[in-house]
C-alpha cells in the first residue's frame, strides 16, 4: 500500500515515513504545499496524510483542488489545528479523517488501516479468502490454520491483493502501490514477488488462490 | 447588616423620625397634663373660695354654716372631695367628714396659695392651700389670726386619662415608625433597584460572555457613570482575557508539532530493537524538538510578560546610539559569517527614557533579522534621527524581502513568511511580535516596508523625550 505524506516539519515527516515503512507501507513525502499538490495529483497513492499549515500552498487548498480534479484517494488530515471548526471545515472540504497533533503512532496506524479498508469490501482488519486469512492489524497471514512467514514486501503485496480480492490487478498498478516514486516501473520485479508468495501460499494446497490473468495481471480469489 | 446602604438609610431615617416624634409626644403630653391640672386646680380654688365665704366669723369666734347640700359633696359614701380649715398656726378648726381620721398635710411653710399632688390614703389627690380671703381680712387683723382653707380632690380619673393618653401617644409613635420603616424600605429598594439591575447584569457576565455590557441608556442618569465605568472595566478585562486565551491557543498550537516529533520518534523507535546509530538519531531529533519547544516557551513568556499591563521595566536615560552599537557588536560574528557589512549612521547621541534590556532585545532581534534574511555579501544600514516627538531608527537591508501580502501579518504572533526557511534558522515566528510589544511599551511603533528581492526597511518609532514611556 502506498501512502503520501505532505508535512512541512521535516523531522516529523521523516519519522512517520520510517514508521510506516517498517509497517510495510510504501511512503512518498512532500515538504511543502506545491510539491504535495503535484504529488497528490500525479502519483498513484492509496492514502494521503495532509498537514493544513504548509508553505506555498496550504493543505485545505490542496484538498479542495484535488477533490475538484476528481482524485478520490482517502485523505487523513494531520494537523495542530484542533478546534471543532477546523475539523468541520477539513471534513467538509473532502477529508476522510482528521487527527490532531500530538498523536499516538498506533492511533495513526489504526486510522490508516480503517481508511484503506473503506475503499474495499472488507470492513474489519481480518480478510478471508477461502481458507487464507490476512490480519492487517498484526500482519499475520495464515492458510489452513498454519502461519505463513512473509517478508515486509511480500506481506504488502498479499495485503494489497487481499484488499482487492476477486479483482484483476495489473503489474503497473501493483508496482505503483508497492514502490515509491523513485522506482523504475518497467521492472518485472512484481513477477518475482508473485512467484515467491505463490510458493508460500499455494504450494501444497489443491485449491490455488493466486491466478494469473494473461495479458491483464494477477488476482487473489477464494 | 449595617453595611448595606438600604439598612443605613432606613436606620438613619428611623432614628431621626424617632427623635422628632418623641419630642412631639412629650410636648403633647405635657400640654395636656397642664390643661388637666389647671382645670382641677381652678376647680379646687373656686371651691376653697366658696368655702371661705361661708365662714362666719365673729370677732373671736369662728363659726361655720355649711348647708347639707354643700356638705353632701364632702360626705358621700365614696367621697372624692375633701376640705380642712385650719388656723394660721395649723390648728384644725373643721374638716370634711370625707376625711374621716386622716388629715390633709400641712407644714405651715407653704406659700399663700399653693397647689400640690399628694397621696391621701394611697390615692393620688390634688391639694390646694388657700389663705383666708379678703372679706375676712379685717377680722384676721383684729384677731391677729387668719384661716387656711385646704381643699383636695381625688384625681385618679385624671391620672388614668393621662396614662391612657401616654399609651395612645406611644402606640401611635411606634406604629408611625413601623409604617415609615416599611415605607422607607420600599422606597430605598425602589431607589436601589437600578443598582440591583446593574449588579445582576454584572453577575451574568462571565468568562463565556465577556463581551456582554450594561446598557447605559437604560440606566437612570445618576448611575450612568457607574455603569460606564463598569463597562470600561469589562472592556479591559475582556482585552486581557482574550490576550491570555490567544496566548494559550498560540502556545498549544506551536508546541503541538515539536511534541508530535518527540512522541512519534520515541514511539516508533521503541517498537523494536534498533542499532545504536538509530537510537542516537532518534534522541538527537527528540532533543532538537525539545530545544525548539523550550525556545518557543521562553519567547511566549517574554511576550506574556510584555503584554501584561504592569511590566517590570527599569526606566532610565539611555543613549540609543549606544544600544544600537552594542547590538551590532553582539551580532558581528554572525554578520561576518555571511559577509554582510553593517553601517551605523548616528550623527549625534540621542537619549530616550526606556528599559535597557528591552531596547537591547528589540534592536538585536531586528538587526538579527536584517542579517539572517539578507543575501550573502549584503548590506545593512542603520540610522537614527530625531523627528517631532519621536526618535526614529531605521534598519535597512538588501535581503530577500517580504511578499506584499505578508507585510501586514509579519508583526502577528507566530507568523512566518517562509516556514521551512525560518525553521532552518531556528525562528519561532515570535521575534517581530516581541519587538512590536517593546516599541509599544516605549510609546512607539514599528513600521515595515519591503520589496521582494530588494530588501526590507524596518522603522522603529520611540517616544522622543521618553518621559511618557509607560
Amino acid at each position: 500500500m502506498r501512502i503520501s505524506i505532505v508535512e512541512d516539519e521535516k523531522s516529523l515527516a521523516d519519522i512517520i515515513k520510517k514508521g510506516l515503512e517498517e509497517e510495510g507501507y510504501v511512503v512518498d513525502v512532500a515538504y511543502n504545499g506545491e510539491d504535495g499538490l503535484f504529488m497528490a495529483e500525479n502519483e498513484p497513492s492509496d492514502l494521503i496524510i495532509l498537514d493544513i499549515m504548509l508553505p506555498i500552498i496550504d493543505g485545505m487548498t490542496i484538498l479542495k483542488r484535488i477533490r475538484k480534479a476528481g482524485v478520490k484517494t482517502p485523505v487523513l488530515m494531520l494537523t495542530a489545528k484542533d478546534t471543532i471548526m477546523d475539523k468541520v471545515s477539513g471534513l467538509d472540504s473532502g477529508a476522510d479523517d482528521y487527527l490532531t497533533k500530538p498523536f499516538l503512532f498506533d492511533e495513526l496506524l489504526a486510522r490508516i488501516r480503517a481508511l484503506l479498508r473503506r475503499n474495499s469490501d472488507v470492513k474489519t482488519s481480518i480478510i478471508e479468502i477461502g481458507d487464507l486469512i490476512v490480519d492487517m492489524a498484526t500482519h499475520e497471514v495464515k492458510r489452513g490454520g498454519k502461519n505463513i512467514s512473509l517478508s515486509a514486501k511480500e506481506y504488502a503485496l498479499v495485503e494489497y491483493m487481499a484488499l482487492n480480492k476477486n479483482k484483476v490487478l495489473s503489474r503497473t498498478s501493483l508496482t505503483e502501490h508497492l514502490y515509491d516514486q523513485d522506482f523504475d516501473l518497467d521492472s518485472n520485479v512484481i513477477d518475482v514477488f508473485i512467484n515467491r508468495i505463490r510458493n508460500k501460499i499455494d504450494r501444497g494446497f489443491y485449491t490455488k488462490l493466486i491466478y494469473t490473468v494473461r495479458g491483464a495481471g494477477y488476482m487473489l480469489r477464494g | 447588616m449595617l453595611s448595606s446602604i438600604k439598612a443605613k438609610i432606613i436606620t438613619f431615617y428611623i432614628a431621626i423620625l424617632f427623635v422628632i416624634l418623641s419630642v412631639l409626644g412629650v410636648l403633647l403630653y405635657l400640654s395636656l397634663s397642664k390643661i388637666v391640672y389647671d382645670a382641677v386646680d381652678s376647680g379646687l380654688l373656686s371651691r376653697a373660695k366658696s368655702l371661705a365665704t361661708l365662714v362666719d366669723s365673729d370677732n373671736s369666734k369662728t363659726e361655720f354654716e355649711f348647708s347639707d347640700e354643700i356638705m353632701w359633696e364632702y360626705n358621700s359614701p365614696k367621697p372624692k372631695s375633701f376640705f380642712q380649715i385650719r388656723r394660721l398656726d395649723g390648728f384644725t378648726l373643721e374638716k370634711s367628714a370625707s376625711l374621716k381620721d386622716s388629715e390633709l398635710p400641712f407644714s405651715g411653710k407653704e406659700p399663700r396659695t399653693y397647689f400640690k399632688t399628694i397621696l391621701l390614703n394611697g390615692t393620688p389627690t390634688r391639694l390646694v392651700n388657700f389663705h383666708a380671703p379678703d372679706e375676712i381680712e379685717n377680722m384676721s387683723k383684729n384677731s391677729g389670726n387668719g384661716l387656711i382653707i385646704q381643699c383636695a380632690e381625688n384625681i385618679q380619673n385624671q391620672l388614668n386619662l393621662l396614662k391612657r393618653y401616654r399609651l395612645i401617644l406611644s402606640l401611635s409613635i411606634l406604629s408611625i415608625m413601623l409604617i415609615s420603616a416599611s415605607g422607607g424600605f420600599i422606597i430605598s429598594r425602589k431607589a436601589l433597584a437600578p443598582v440591583k439591575d446593574i449588579s445582576d447584569t454584572v453577575d451574568k457576565i462571565s468568562e463565556a460572555n465577556l463581551s456582554e455590557r450594561i446598557n447605559v441608556e437604560n440606566v437612570s442618569k445618576e448611575l450612568q457613570t457607574l455603569a460606564s465605568s463598569f463597562n470600561r472595566t469589562f472592556d479591559s478585562l475582556e482585552r486581557s482575557f482574550n490576550r491570555q486565551r490567544q496566548f494559550a491557543a498560540d502556545a498549544s498550537h506551536e508546541l503541538r508539532t515539536p511534541l508530535s516529533v518527540i512522541m512519534s520518534q520515541s514511539e516508533i523507535v521503541l517498537r523494536k530493537e534498533r542499532s545504536l546509530e538509530e537510537y542516537k538519531n532518534a534522541l538527537t531529533a527528540v532533543m532538537e524538538a525539545a530545544r525548539m519547544m523550550s525556545k518557543i516557551v521562553r519567547k511566549l513568556l517574554t511576550i506574556a510578560r510584555l503584554g501584561a499591563d504592569k511590566v517590570d521595566l527599569k526606566i532610565e536615560n539611555i543613549n540609543l546610539s549606544g544600544i544600537i552599537r552594542e547590538s551590532v557588536n553582539l551580532l558581528r560574528p554572525l554578520a561576518e559569517q555571511k559577509g554582510i557589512s553593517i553601517n551605523i549612521l548616528a550623527t549625534e547621541p540621542l537619549v530616550i527614557c526606556g528599559d535597557r534590556a528591552a531596547l537591547l532585545e528589540l534592536f538585536t532581534n531586528l538587526i538579527d533579522n536584517a542579517i539572517k534574511y539578507n543575501v550573502p555579501q549584503g548590506k545593512t544600514n542603520i540610522s537614527i534621527k530625531k523627528e517631532t516627538g519621536f526618535i526614529v531608527a531605521e534598519i535597512k537591508d538588501t535581503g530577500i524581502g517580504i511578499p506584499e501580502e505578508d507585510l501586514d501579518k509579519v508583526l502577528d504572533r507566530f507568523y512566518q513568511v517562509d516556514k521551512s526557511r525560518s525553521k532552518e534558522s531556528g525562528g519561532t515566528g515570535l521575534g517581530l511580535s516581541i519587538c512590536n510589544e517593546i516599541a509599544k511599551l516605549h510609546g512607539g511603533r514599528i513600521e515595515i516596508k519591503s520589496k521582494l528581492g530588494e530588501g526590507t526597511i524596518v522603522t522603529i518609532y520611540l517616544k522622543g523625550n521618553g518621559s511618557e514611556a509607560k
